[in-house]
Order: C-alpha cells, then sequence, then structure tokens
C-alpha cells in the first residue's frame, strides 16, 4: 500500500511483485513543483489509472516511470530485464521519417530485429506503410505508431498518457486489447486519462493526483465509492 | 551499428529529405563569404577625401618643359579615394563632421613655385582621428611620392638641359632671367687655339692644365644624366606581371569562405539538430536508456563534423576548378587530406558550440535563429586584424572561427604548416571539449 496524507488508501487490490518502485520521486520546472516527493509501486497484472485535473501532475509521473523525465529527487528501481513501453500524450518520433523508418531506427536502438519488428508492429496496429514522412499520417495513424514503437520487445510494463484521445473506437479496442495481453503476460499497464468511462472499463487500481500530490490510491471499487469520485464525476 | 552511428544516419536522412533546406544551408554563408569578401574589399576602398585647390591648379602644368596634365593626375588619385572638391570653409565643416576622413589642400603659390623648380611647393593633408585617417596618410604620402615620381622627370630634364648648357655653351633662362653661357666645348677650342699660338711657355703651361680641366669636366658631365637618375631612384622597382592569384582567390579568402561556411552551416545544424529531439519528442524516448545523452550530444557534434568534411572539401574542389579555369595558380592538392582534418576538426569546434546554443534556446526555430544571431559577430570578430583591435582578438580566440582561418591558410598554403597546424588543432580540439561538455550538462534541460 502506498499513500499520502489523508488520502483514502485500499490494499485490496490483488498484488504480484512490483514491477516499478518510485521512491520519493519529485519534479520542479524553474521555481514550479509539478510533482510533490511520491511514493508508488506498481504491480504485475494491474491495470493502474493516474487521473486528476489538468496540470496535477499525471504527465510528470508517468514520464518519471519511463525514465523519460529525471526526477529532481528520489528514483524508480525497474526490475532487471523489465521492459517498459512509454506512449507519450504527444507522438514521439520522427516526422520526417516514414513510419517504417521510424519503427525500425528505435528497434535498432534496442537491440532488436528492426525488420520483423517493424512488420509485426505496423500490421498488428494497421499502420499505414507508407513512403511518406510520418507527419503527413492522420491524427490517428500517429498515435498509432506512437504506440508502436511503445511497443517494441513486447514490453512488460505499458505506460500510457491519453492514449486513446486520437482514437476511433475500433482502434480502441485493439489498443486495450493490447494492455490487455500485456497485463496477462503477467505485465502492467499504468495509463493517464480524464475518461471516467475508460476508466470504469479498464482499470483496476486508480491513483489520484492533485497539485502535485497523490491523493488518493486504491482499488476501482474503493475509488468509485470514496468522496474525490464526486469530485472528478 | 553504434548508437551514436545510428542517430548520425537518422540525421543525414533527414537532412537528405530536405535538398532545400541543405542548398539554403550552403548558399547562404557562401553568399556571406562573398559578400563579406566585397565589402571588405570595396566598402573602404575609397574613402572621401576633400579637395581644396586654393591656388586654382591650371588644366596644364608645365614643368621644366613638360606638360603635365592636372586632371589625369587627379583622376589617378580618385582610384584610390574619392575625391571631393570644396571650398577651405566647407571641408574644414565636413572634416569636423566626420563626413570626409582627410582634406587634401593644394596652398596659393603651389603651381609657380613647382614651374620656379628652385624650392619644393607643399601639399598639406589633415586628417581626423579614426581608423581610415591612417589609411588616407599612407594614400596621400603615395600620391605625393607619385607626383614626385612623375616631376623628377621634368627636373632631371632640366637639370640635364643647364649640364647641356655648360658642355656645349648657349642661352637658357633661371628664375625668368635669361643668361648666355660659352660652354666647355667651346672654351676648349678658344684654348687650344691659344696653346697653338701662344709663344709663352708659362701661359703655354697653363692653358694645358686648363685643357686638362674642361676635359676631365666634360667626361664627368657626359655621366651626369645617369648620375641624376640614379640620385633620384637608388632602387628601382621592375614590376612582373606574371599568372598569380587574384585577390578574389586568394588563399586569404579561400580560408575566410570555408571557415565562414562552416561556422553557419555547422552551428546552424547542431543548434536545431538537437533542439528537434526535443520538438519532435524523441529525446525522452531515447533518454530511456537507448541513447546516453552524451552519445546524443556527440552525435550532433560528429554530424556537424562529417557535414564540414563534405561541403569543406566540395568548396575546396569547387574553387580548385574556379582557379585552374582562370588560369592561375592551382590548388596543392597534395595538402587535401590535412585541410581534411582541419575540416574536421573546425566541424566538431562549430557543432559543440551550436549544440550549446541548441540546448540552451531548447526550441528548434529559436535555436535556428540563436544560431544565426551568434554566428555573424563571431565570424565578424574573426575578420577583425588582431594588430588593429586587440580585444576583438581575444575575444575571438574563445570561438573556433580564427582558428579554422589559421589552419585551413597554414594547412593548404604554408611551405612548413607543421607547427601552426598543431596549434589550432589543439585549440579546435579543446574548443570541442568545453562546448561539448557545456552541451551535455544543459542536455538535461530539453527533458520536459
Amino acid at each position: 500500500m502506498t499513500g499520502v496524507d489523508g488520502a483514502h488508501l485500499d490494499a485490496g487490490v490483488g498484488r504480484s511483485r512490483a514491477l516499478l518502485r518510485a521512491r520519493g520521486v519529485m519534479r520542479r520546472f524553474g521555481r514550479r513543483t509539478a510533482l510533490e516527493p511520491t511514493e508508488l509501486d506498481v504491480f504485475g497484472g494491474e491495470t493502474l489509472a493516474l487521473i486528476g485535473p489538468n496540470g496535477a501532475g499525471k504527465s510528470t509521473l508517468l514520464g518519471i516511470l519511463a525514465g523519460a523525465l529525471i526526477p529532481t529527487d528520489g528514483s524508480v528501481a525497474v526490475d532487471d530485464g523489465l521492459r517498459v513501453g512509454w506512449v507519450p500524450q504527444r507522438p514521439a518520433f520522427y516526422g520526417r521519417l516514414t513510419p517504417r523508418e521510424n519503427v525500425e531506427l528505435f528497434a535498432r536502438l534496442e537491440r532488436l530485429d528492426e525488420r520483423a519488428e517493424a512488420d509485426r508492429l505496423l500490421a498488428a496496429l494497421a499502420v499505414p506503410d507508407v513512403r511518406n514522412p510520418a507527419s503527413t499520417l492522420s491524427g490517428g495513424n500517429q498515435q498509432r505508431l506512437n504506440l508502436a514503437v511503445a511497443l517494441l520487445g513486447r514490453p512488460d510494463v505499458l505506460l500510457l498518457d491519453e492514449p486513446t484521445a486520437a482514437l476511433d473506437p475500433g482502434r480502441r479496442q485493439a489498443l486495450w486489447d493490447i494492455a490487455g495481453q500485456v497485463r496477462g503476460r503477467g505485465g502492467a499497464v499504468v495509463f493517464v486519462t480524464q475518461n471516467l468511462e475508460e476508466l470504469e472499463r479498464a482499470a483496476d487500481r486508480v491513483v489520484v493526483l492533485l497539485d502535485g500530490r497523490v491523493v488518493f490510491d486504491g482499488s476501482h471499487e474503493a475509488w468509485a465509492s470514496s468522496p474525490e469520485a464526486d469530485v472528478f464525476a | 551499428m553504434s548508437r551514436i552511428g545510428l542517430l548520425l544516419g537518422k540525421d543525414l536522412r533527414i537532412l537528405r529529405r530536405s535538398p532545400a533546406l541543405v542548398l539554403a544551408l550552403v548558399a547562404y554563408p557562401i553568399a556571406i563569404a562573398a559578400l563579406v569578401a566585397l565589402v571588405a574589399r570595396f566598402a573602404t576602398d575609397r574613402p572621401r577625401v576633400a579637395f581644396v585647390d586654393e591656388d586654382n591648379l591650371p588644366q596644364t602644368l608645365v614643368v621644366g618643359g613638360q606638360s603635365f596634365d592636372v586632371d589625369a593626375v587627379l583622376r589617378q588619385v580618385e582610384q584610390e579615394v574619392d575625391l571631393i572638391p570644396l571650398s577651405a570653409e566647407e571641408a574644414d565643416r565636413r572634416l569636423a563632421s566626420g563626413d570626409v576622413v582627410a582634406e587634401i589642400i593644394v596652398p596659393s603659390g603651389f603651381a609657380s613655385r613647382l614651374r620656379g623648380m628652385a624650392q619644393s611647393p607643399t601639399l598639406i593633408l589633415r586628417t581626423s582621428r579614426g581608423g581610415l585617417s591612417g589609411r588616407v596618410e599612407r594614400q596621400t604620402e603615395a600620391l605625393v611620392f607619385n607626383l614626385n615620381r612623375l616631376l623628377q622627370k621634368a627636373y632631371i630634364q632640366a637639370n640635364l638641359d643647364y649640364v647641356e648648357l655648360l658642355k656645349h655653351g648657349g642661352t637658357g633662362t633661371f628664375l625668368g632671367n635669361q643668361f648666355t653661357v660659352l660652354g666647355l666645348a667651346r672654351a676648349g677650342e678658344i684654348l687650344d687655339r691659344i696653346l697653338g699660338s701662344t709663344q709663352d711657355p708659362s701661359v703655354a703651361a697653363e692653358a694645358r692644365n686648363l685643357r686638362e680641366f674642361i676635359d676631365d669636366a666634360q667626361l664627368a658631365l657626359d655621366q651626369t644624366g645617369a648620375s641624376l637618375r640614379a640620385t633620384a631612384n637608388p632602387i628601382v622597382l621592375r614590376t612582373e606581371d606574371e599568372a598569380r592569384r587574384t585577390q578574389l582567390l586568394s588563399t586569404q579568402l579561400q580560408a575566410y569562405a570555408l571557415a565562414l561556411t562552416l561556422a553557419i552551416l555547422c552551428i546552424l545544424v547542431a543548434a536545431a539538430g538537437i533542439a528537434l529531439e526535443r520538438d519532435e519528442n524523441v529525446i525522452g524516448r531515447l533518454a530511456r536508456g537507448l541513447v546516453r545523452l552524451t552519445e546524443l550530444v556527440v552525435a550532433k557534434i560528429g554530424l556537424a563534423a562529417l557535414l564540414a568534411v563534405a561541403f569543406g572539401l566540395g568548396l575546396a574542389i569547387v574553387f580548385a576548378g574556379a582557379l585552374t579555369i582562370s588560369g592561375e595558380n592551382g590548388q596543392p592538392w597534395g595538402r587535401l587530406p590535412l585541410l581534411a582534418l582541419g575540416l574536421l576538426l573546425a566541424g566538431a569546434a562549430f557543432g559543440a558550440f551550436g549544440t550549446l546554443l541548441g540546448v540552451l534556446a531548447r526550441e528548434a526555430r529559436t535555436a535556428s535563429l540563436v544560431a544565426l544571431l551568434v554566428a555573424v559577430p563571431i565570424v565578424l570578430l574573426g575578420f577583425l586584424p588582431e594588430v588593429s583591435v586587440a580585444p576583438a582578438a581575444w575575444v575571438s580566440r574563445a570561438f573556433p572561427f580564427s582558428h579554422s582561418v589559421t589552419f585551413f591558410q597554414s594547412s593548404l598554403y604554408d611551405f612548413d604548416p607543421w607547427s601552426a597546424v598543431a596549434r589550432q588543432a589543439a585549440w579546435l580540439a579543446a574548443l570541442t571539449v568545453v562546448f561539448g561538455a557545456g552541451a551535455r550538462l544543459g542536455v538535461r534541460r530539453l527533458l520536459t
């Protein structure tokens, strides 16, 4: 169980082992503190939703868990050999490269078989395998390419920052199917969302952030019956 | 392939897909280099100089029997300076306001003194304080030297006419007074007649002495022409016109053009390149263990170094082609490997500096603008001669431009380049390390 003063805590979520362990992570941007010192464990087999109003520190915490953002203080421990896939809210790929070149480049940087990975992921996520620059793709296709890069090497933990914002319903379902596969392998999925319907449907654990602090960490059921749920409803 | 190699390959691929950008990146500094060369060559080439003629010089001046076209002399001067005829008061006013950098004053009585050939007339030069005054002074000295050279012919001829008068006799004028001279030749004839007719041994002896003196004097005066010319020109300068490089294709210009092109190209590419990693939101993905931040910085420095070698050698070859077409002395092809090393080091140093700027600017557009704004004054500092503006030279040493110029010049054209090249290579390597370390320290700023 992790928590912060005054937060509703619940240890009832099924725990296996902590795949990611954030200890005292905090982040300042200039004088502004985006994330107060935070403790968070991410366990195998769970789907954790990070929610909170804009500017609460959700994306900052997700970026720190992903290793994409260096915390001002604290650290994140990751099991040896554990693969973490990260889907940032804004697509993170080279706009002047084609979709395949992007996947192949990141695959090579990950020391993976670039051709096999590109074939697998472009097909699985229906990313157009075109010779045009990735920046010319539609918003939905760009988000799928973003996801494809995150899924390189079959990650054990998938970190998703508002992943379904630009996806049509069919693609949203495909995304949650993939998330289910990760969880089914004993992995974990952490996602940031503002969509309560998505939260209800996918999350079995909810962490609520407010002004850079965790104010709730518990099961979805506990969240649903907590007074904070009314605030965010 | 290493991770640095993969990033380099990616950047080169992206550049290849932007041919217009590459063309602009190369053409822009070359155009700037050409403009700077032209400005350096011509902008201060003809400073404005007031010309005050208080003597109302005639169009034609006759000195020692030789005519001088005054207008032609002034036109000759105007190749060096922009002569503006003004009254004395107006010239003083404009000199005080800085509108002209000097006054050349022809005082009243100048022409008559010149014609008289007895006293040297005086030209007056008044200069302002400032960068161009020394230059105008030198140009005016050159003008006086050239005028004296023209006049000395007339003076020598006039003196030789007097010598001829002494030798052969006749009528001449000096300071307006006419006079008649017997001449040595006729004096000798008279003495010969005396020697033939006199019976007095003492008269005959004196006449013989006089005859010897006349012979000696005639021999000496026969040498007067050469002697006078030698006195006027102890050293004669002979100008030989052979096929050598024009200023436009000078080694100095080549070195400056190369350094300027690299400065703008490499600083811009490295600055925009590192900032683009953040703009594309990719740096976070890379920093997640895919690439170390040091490797990212090294990749940008490497990209700049690679571009420097490719475009620098390309420019050197184009320059060599221009030399061949113009029939001038060719490029020292054997030195190209040394030049390539210089291009690599210079590109790395410029790239490290550009990467630092990109890290500080954080956004690609801002980084490009900052890179250009910073690169231009750094380049201009490097153009200032150390002997004239020492502080500028000290500041310039903290940046790669002046070291690159020296390296390129030495590597291509010094007979024994090694010590200069080694010194500049050490400078460039040190600057790469310093700027690269700064960029590495700051690159975390991009992870937001």
